[in-house]
């Protein structure tokens, strides 16, 4: 009896946490962009999604204060871009779609 | 020779006191279980008609806002501060309406906090029907609580407007929380 009801109550917590691990599912997922300065003045962007998923082939563009891209990219299979600092001032556009975009002004990125 | 064999029935274990309480107020515990949802009942309703527009936008009106030849009824979804959401940040959602004679002329609405550098960087777009539109912003730790919140708008006809209002009339809750956050690098 008591193993039964120990197996039954192992199957409803395991029920209720597997709802739980699902409902996390359903969330929102929104475009999240990084970019750090490594070595050699190069700065490297990785793009992804708040849900965990990465963003291979998105667009990163890097963009002039004076709205001329600068360089114009596409995330790689690993969700990273690295490009050469240019050397007029400059803000990183990880542009997942219309609205589902992320600004990183050059004062924003972190140096090495 | 008889051997008499005595034989002592097994003898049952005394209920705990625990056992004997659950035994006697099952019942009245299993009522009582039902009861509990009723007090959220209230709650569940009020969000529900939050959810499906009953009781207007958003639970805090912020009001018309005119944007070039257009216009927009704008409110906070809920009047709280924004609330964290995993590895999104701190995120806030404004709800919006179009007016009546531009809904089939506009294509798109953006949210930003801070002038938009280009339409391309508008901001968070307003999805839902033209009467009832959401958008999910996210609010850095370091947003300068005097900033404003500037909202673009997009015609079919290619043309664009754009309009800003105080952060502070736009979502007092949002100033105030930003206010406790302090100076972040």
């Amino acid at each position: 009896m008591t193993r039964r009801l120990s197996l039954r109550q192992l199957g409803t917590t395991a029920l209720l946490l597997l709802g739980a691990g699902l409902s996390t599912v359903a969330l929102a997922h929104n475009p999240m962009c990084e970019c750090k300065e490594i070595d050699n003045g190069q700065i490297r962007c990785t793009g992804g999604f708040s849900d965990g998923s990465g963003a291979p082939g998105v667009t990163l563009d890097v963009i002039g204060y004076d709205e001329t891209i600068l360089v114009p990219g596409k995330l790689g299979e690993d969700s990273t871009l690295t490009f050469k600092k240019p050397a007029s001032e400059f803000y990183v556009l990880f542009d997942a779609g219309p609205g589902h975009v992320v600004e990183i002004d050059q004062a924003d990125i972190q140096a090495p | 020779m008889n051997k008499a064999a005595t034989v002592t029935p097994p003898s049952k274990p005394t209920p705990s006191k625990l056992s004997r309480l659950w035994y006697k107020w099952r019942f009245h515990i299993n009522i009582l279980l039902l009861l509990i949802p009723l007090g959220f009942m209230p709650k569940y309703f009020s969000d529900m008609a939050l959810f499906r527009g009953d009781s207007g936008l958003g639970q805090r009106d912020i009001g018309e806002v005119q944007v070039g030849p257009w216009s927009i009824h704008l409110a906070e979804f809920r009047s709280n501060a924004p609330m964290l959401d995993g590895a999104s940040g701190y995120m806030k959602t404004f709800n919006a309406a179009l007016c009546t004679e531009c809904a089939d002329r506009v294509k798109a609405t953006y949210l930003r906090i801070g002038k938009p550098r280009s339409l391309r960087a508008a901001g968070v777009i307003f999805f839902g029907s033209p009467y009832r539109m959401g958008a999910f912003m996210q609010i850095p730790e370091r947003t300068d609580p005097d900033a404003d919140l500037w909202i673009t708008m997009e015609g079919w006809d290619g043309s664009m407007h754009q309009a800003s209002i105080p952060l502070s009339q736009a979502s007092p809750a949002t100033v105030a929380w930003l206010k406790t956050q302090g100076v972040k690098p």
